[in-house]
């Protein structure tokens, strides 16, 4: 099984008046093609900035990052957004949708970006909102939409690009129970249908679907268990 | 043959009050202004004079004319009328003497040749061209319209920078919808064009409504203006050459609005639009 994700001793730390804070202390792990991996800790523990680094949105103090066999660590600006672009996908916690765009537009901006035009494009997001239940929403605008189905637009969008790695930052974090419920159960489709997954959260449900779990503290990994 | 006597001439009599001479009454002109003032109709008998107690000649008021729109006489309260060249001469005791005449060519070609013939015809004689008139007269106008030119330019350079105001906040308030585009993919540079392109849409209607407001308004001052001063001059006018400065300036400075909101955010790193 191929390697999407290999991290190694990766540090971060922020300058903090004179001194210096550490956010991440020598990290290092290895997720597989088709893994599903939840990082869960504290807050503060250093998971979202490792979500950062593994997005590509930040750069580490020292340490290597390989998403899909490519370094990454010290990709231009430009060189990031195209590789965000084509190989990861971002769900947020707040969704962010485009508020004057549709769901299917919303869905076709990644599409578009990356240069896909016409029908294809309008084919891809609705193949894509089919899959997460919402073709018949498309013509809706955010404000219309339910917190799940917003989350689950946003999803289709992440996925637009048909990404080698899907992050998700508490993706369950504004869902009320029952919604969360169906957030995780997509998640676990997705994963099924060969979506690796890496998700930083305090779910203790979403965590339990996934097949590994990554414990953090002050900045180091503490645990890593598989969950099944 | 019909002349324009610029002072005012007219002893206005109602008809029943005419005595002398009915019967060789001649035709005469009258503006529109005068009608209305002295309640002078078509058909009305008049009696003309030269000085305020004269006796008098008879006329009947054939024509109401209505005045040219010209500027140098908007604020003239003077009235006219237009008689036939020998009843003028009759009516003020000398003849064969004016001191401006009109006269109309048939064709453009022939204005040269006719200013000519009359320059040469005696000492003292001085043709211009009614359109050299109109500039030499209209000169105090045009630098009025200058500087309602100037003004408007200010206003909307001024508009521009409300504008300019309004898109860094509009922009601003955006910080995580662009974090989260940057996050997905999108280049900067498609943020900038979407930005100054929404920018840009807001300048264009923007003006486009100016413009529909200022023709409102220039409609509104010449229907006042036009009654108060019993003139058809328009004394304002929202012309082609105004709105297309309008639109392009407001265009122009609306794309640099948006290009400079857009580049102020787009600088800043996405974690950092998220308050990270």
């Amino acid at each position: 099984m191929s390697t999407v994700v290999d991290v190694r001793d990766l540090v971060r730390d922020y300058p903090m008046g004179e001194e210096r804070v550490a956010a991440l202390r020598g990290v290092s792990f290895q997720v597989d093609a088709g893994d599903y991996v939840a990082i869960v800790g504290p807050s503060g523990c250093g998971k979202s900035t490792l979500l950062n680094l593994l997005g590509v949105i930040d750069r580490p103090t020292s340490g290597t990052v390989s998403i899909n066999g490519e370094r990454v660590e010290r990709l231009s600006d430009a060189r990031a957004t195209e590789f965000r672009l084509m190989r990861i996908g971002f769900v947020f916690q707040r969704f962010y949708l485009m508020q004057a765009l549709s769901a299917r537009e919303n869905v076709e901006l990644p599409l578009a970006e990356a240069g896909l035009v016409g029908a294809a494009r309008r084919a891809r997001a609705m193949a894509l909102l089919e899959y997460v239940g919402l073709a018949k929403r498309e013509r809706h605008r955010p404000s219309q939409l339910s917190g799940g189905e917003q989350q689950r637009v946003a999803i289709a969008r992440a996925l637009a690009n048909a990404p080698a790695l899907l992050l998700a930052d508490e993706p369950t974090g504004e869902l009320d129970a029952r919604t969360g419920r169906e957030m995780i159960a997509l998640f676990e489709r997705l994963n099924a249908d060969g979506t690796t997954i890496v998700v930083v959260t305090h779910d203790e449900d979403l965590a339990r679907a996934a097949k590994r779990v990554i414990h953090m503290r002050d900045g180091s990994i503490v645990g890593d268990e598989r969950a099944r | 043959m019909t002349f324009a006597l610029l002072l005012a001439l007219l002893l206005a009599v109602p008809q029943d009050s005419a005595r002398r001479s009915p019967g060789s009454a001649r035709t005469i002109a009258i503006d529109e202004r005068l009608a209305a003032d002295l309640h002078i109709g078509v058909g009305d008998r008049v009696v003309l004079g030269a000085q305020p107690g004269d006796t008098g000649q008879y006329a009947i008021v054939s024509a109401i004319v209505r005045r040219g729109a010209d500027p140098a006489e908007v604020a003239r309260s003077e009235y006219k009328i237009r008689l036939h060249l020998t009843q003028l001469e009759e009516l003020i005791g000398y003849g064969d003497r004016v001191d401006r005449y009109a006269v109309a060519t048939r064709s453009e070609a022939a204005i040269a040749d006719a200013q000519a013939r009359i320059n040469g015809a005696a000492f003292g004689f001085h043709a211009h061209r009614s359109r050299d008139i109109a500039v030499q007269t209209s000169a105090t106008f045009a630098v009025v319209s200058r500087f309602h030119r100037a003004i408007g330019v200010i206003t909307i350079v001024a508009s521009a920078i409300f504008l300019l105001c309004i898109m860094l906040l509009k922009v601003d308030e955006r910080r995580r919808d662009v974090a989260a585009l940057r996050l997905m993919g999108i280049s900067a540079g498609t943020i900038v064009k979407g930005v100054v392109l929404e920018a840009a849409g807001i300048a264009v209607f923007g003006s486009l409504v100016g413009v529909g407001l200022g023709a409102l308004a220039s409609w509104l001052v010449n229907a006042h203006y036009q009654g108060v001063y019993r003139t058809p001059l328009r004394f304002s006018v929202v012309s082609g050459d105004i709105v297309l400065l309008a639109v392009s300036l407001a265009l122009a400075l609306g794309v640099v609005a948006g290009w400079v909101a857009a580049k102020r955010l787009v600088s800043v790193p996405p974690l950092s639009l998220f308050g990270r």
